[in-house]
């Protein structure tokens, strides 16, 4: 078809291009696909087909039904309520969700705070704090999650004073009780027309944003520099402090106190809770440590330099230039340790304390036996989790390239 | 007259404050008011940990006692390492018949025979002995290992790994000593170095062809006891675990990170699925799947041991966080490679095994050991599921009725245990990253 005239002038025409069944690239994708998407439902037929008939075989109950069914063992640790016998399994998923969501939002609170404050020490000019960071983070990330787990829980948490030796960790006041059994807080009761003190708090914080807003924009118009820093903390604690006191101070404290051979009243953790609060906070503090030291070291000395030439005190140095310079290389791991750290949460189950699996994976699931929806349903939730946590990820990925470019 | 010197000026010694002790110590200690007070708080606190650590492990502690309760007469405050002593040869091979061991340690040694080689600069052939290793020492030790009956499979495999090792070996001496491959050895020696490939094919083939059979024969009357899996436990299942994991991880990791980037729809669709699936759930849930649902899931009277299943979600487990990392890799290679290699005419599989691979597994030498390291440490999960693997024989010392309830001594012991494995591999990984970088940098 095509042809080209040659410097001779003579006419060349190009002989027409074979189609080629066998080696050409369309028929060979499709034919892979094909291939691969056949053997996938095969696969998927073949497993369904065994499973279903297995199930048969063996006479297990199938279906979403047992969710409203009751069920009849307790829990030692609940969020919500739950009465054996009467609360279904449904409630059981939902209880065990709760206790990992919650031991995981905590854990990832005090990681990310401990972790950026040994990342600092890391980076420290002090040769021997920065030595002393690194040893910590090599031992906590060196050695398995799952040993320190046991450990904190056997070594630490089981070895702790009886109930009768109660440790007072508030010094007298009874408010923090710790002993072999848990953690015993007291907790505030409020009284009549204490929501005016949370309401007093939320007025502060907002005047204190606006004033910061206003301290800024005279930075930039003017260059003066306002202090905001005293203003704000008077105005946080003056506000709701004179809005609990103008209200007769409405609010009680439900204390611990012991009752027979137990403490009654005010909220309790398990042990198992601390052990694994601590190791997992303590196992994710070490990598993030690593992460923020990585991102810190990723922005170029030149930026430091530069801000220290141009009058920057080291303090605003690190605030102004370097953080928010590497803040976008400390996120994504970051936030991938939050990830971890949720994941990591189900090792509960080798101390006891009652997450999604080993209250509904194994409890629930040795009581009532449907393995493949509890094992789906468990598996689903810690999907529904990460994706939600990778979505925020991407969300902030976006929003850093926005800025940066 | 030139007022040239002819002689180099010597160099002046640095300021007195740049090399010596005290004045290094002004510089990173005490350069201010407050880093003094943090030195000497640090130094407190250093001082405190390391003395209690020291007293309580070492200086109160029992090394030789019968029981606990000799533990505790001879100290209250000290720890009891006779437990962890006594405990020794379980917490390394588990309950694996005490007259067998020797079968481990060979296993062992023949993996640092076999591996050795990789590390000496003058052998050649390193891909070819790293892909022996991964295809034929499995078998070899497995069979070393279980022992008991071969099947015919078996055998051929045996025989293989056999002849693999033996040529591994000889290669290495070849190497050693002439700084030649096997291959050119036995070509000079039989004096067909100049021969046509053919010639030279025919004559390795009938050389390996002979060794073959030999070792056929060899292998025919090893006879070893079976060791049941069940018996099976300590260290030595953590890293029967952990080795077919790292083994196996990374070529599965490789083919699932291809697939990812693969323009084929279907095979993408699949692969990014599978990845995203397994990297978004926590381990103990596969490995419960594994144990309670992979029965369901197979023909009905299908009976798989529950290591087999455990190394199995292992396996897909860290394989789909390896395809990540090699994913990264396989970005940070600039579009300029493939097309280069496109360009001189590499077909796919070409072009991804000779270019864009070696570049990109260079790149992420040190996270994929990071994964090395962080399945080493997930194997002890294995022991919630209720294999004895070193976590399950550390806890039960303190079921032990000569060591009842001694918890903290076999557990701080496994710590160290992993400490020292684990912080080695890092430490080796960043020294291979600065090794093969030495091209790289400009």
């Amino acid at each position: 078809m095509s042809s080209t005239v040659s410097q001779t002038g003579a006419v060349r025409v190009r002989p027409k291009e074979k189609f080629d069944f066998f080696n050409d690239a369309r028929v060979r994708s499709a034919f892979y696909q094909l291939l691969t998407a056949g053997v996938f439902a095969w696969l998927v037929w073949y497993l369904v087909s065994n499973t279903a008939h297995n199930l048969e075989v063996r006479g297990m109950n199938t279906g979403f039904g047992f969710i409203n069914n009751s069920a009849g063992f307790d829990t030692d640790f609940k969020l919500i309520d739950y009465t054996p016998g009467v609360g279904t399994y449904g409630r059981i998923f939902l209880i065990g969700a709760l206790n990992t969501l919650f031991i995981s939002a905590l854990a990832i609170v005090f990681s990310s705070i401990f972790g950026f404050f040994v990342g600092v020490l890391r980076l420290s000019s002090n040769w021997l704090v920065s030595k002393v960071a690194l040893a910590f983070v090599e031992i906590f990330r060196n050695t398995p999650l799952l040993i320190q787990i046991v450990f904190w829980y056997i070594g630490v948490f089981s070895l702790l004073p009886m109930v009768k030796q109660t440790l007072d960790l508030s010094l007298g006041a009874e408010m923090l009780l710790l002993n072999n059994r848990g953690l015993y807080l007291a907790t505030p009761v409020a009284g009549d027309l204490f929501w005016l003190t949370p309401l007093a708090l939320a007025v502060a914080a907002a005047g204190v944003v606006l004033l910061r807003r206003k301290a800024r924009k005279l930075q930039e118009h003017t260059g003066q520099q306002s202090k905001t820093l005293l203003p704000s903390i008077a105005l946080l604690v003056l506000l709701p402090g004179a809005a609990f006191f103008f209200t007769d101070m409405p609010l009680t404290w439900d204390v611990p106190t012991l009752q027979g051979f137990n403490f009654v009243g005010g909220t309790s953790v398990p042990p198992a809770f601390l052990a694994l609060l601590v190791s997992l906070s303590i196992y994710h503090s070490a990598q993030i440590a690593e992460a923020v030291r990585a991102g810190v070291l990723s922005v170029n000395k030149g930026q430091t330099e530069a801000a220290l030439s141009i009058g920057l005190k080291p303090g605003r140095v690190m605030s102004m230039v370097i953080i928010p310079q590497a803040m976008p290389a400390i996120v994504p791991p970051l936030i991938s340790q939050w990830m971890n750290t949720v994941k990591n949460s189900s090792l509960a189950i080798a101390i006891g304390y009652s997450d999604v699996v080993s209250l509904f994976m194994q409890t629930a699931l040795n009581q009532a036996g449907y393995a493949v929806e509890m094992v789906g349903m468990t598996m689903a939730f810690y999907m529904v989790i990460s994706l939600s946590i990778s979505g925020l990820l991407n969300i902030y990925n976006k929003r850093v390239q926005l800025v940066e470019r | 007259m030139a007022f040239v010197k002819s002689e180099k000026t010597p160099d002046r010694p640095a300021p007195l404050s740049e090399r010596s002790v005290t004045g290094w110590m002004r510089k990173n200690l005490f350069n201010s008011w407050f880093n003094s007070i943090l030195t000497v708080g640090t130094l407190l606190l250093i001082y405190f940990i390391v003395k209690g650590i020291w007293d309580w492990g070492f200086a109160d502690a029992t090394f030789m006692a019968e029981n606990r309760r000799e533990c505790f007469d001879n100290s209250l405050t000290g720890a009891c390492w006779a437990g962890v002593i006594d405990w020794l040869d379980n917490i390394f091979y588990g309950r694996y018949p005490r007259d067998q061991i020797w079968r481990i340690h060979y296993g062992g040694l023949m993996l640092v025979l076999w591996m050795a080689p990789l590390w000496m600069e003058r052998v050649k052939g390193k891909v070819l002995i790293a892909a022996g290793v991964v295809v034929f020492y499995p078998f070899l030790s497995g069979y070393l290992f279980a022992g008991g009956d071969k099947g015919v499979f078996m055998q051929l495999m045996v025989t293989g790994a056999v002849v693999a090792l033996i040529a591994n070996t000889a290669n290495m001496i070849t190497g050693l000593l002439k700084q030649e491959s096997l291959k050119g050895f036995l070509l000079r020696v039989s004096g067909q170095t100049i021969a046509p490939d053919k010639t030279q094919r025919n004559i390795l083939l009938a050389i390996t062809g002979c060794a073959f059979a030999a070792a056929f024969i060899w292998q025919m009357n090893w006879r070893v006891d079976a060791v049941p899996w069940t018996k099976w436990g300590g260290l030595f299942l953590t890293m029967v675990i952990s080795g077919i994991g790292i083994a196996s991880s990374l070529p599965g990791g490789i083919i699932l990170a291809l697939g990812r980037r693969s323009k084929l729809t279907v095979i993408r669709v699949l692969c990014v699925s599978f990845i995203e699936v397994f990297r978004s759930v926590p381990l103990i849930t596969v490995l419960f799947m594994a144990t309670t649902m992979f029965p369901l899931f197979m023909d009905e009277g299908f009976v798989l041991n529950k290591l087999t299943q455990v190394i199995i979600a292992v396996v897909l487990f860290n394989a789909c966080y390896m395809a990540e990392t090699v994913r990264a890799g396989l970005q940070a290679i600039p579009k300029g490679q493939y097309e280069g290699a496109h360009t001189i005419g590499l077909g796919y599989w070409r072009m991804m095994g000779l270019v864009i691979m070696p570049q990109a597994l260079k790149h992420m030498i040190p996270n994929i050991v990071g994964s090395f390291i962080g399945l080493l440490k997930d194997t002890t999960l294995v022991s919630i599921i209720g294999l004895f693997d070193i976590l399950g024989m550390l806890r039960s010392i303190s079921k032990d009725v000569p060591w009842l309830g001694l918890h903290k001594e076999p557990l701080i012991f496994g710590a160290m245990l992993f400490f020292i494995l684990c912080f080695l591999m890092s430490k080796y990984s960043r020294y291979l990253e600065v090794k093969l970088s030495a091209g790289n940098r400009h």
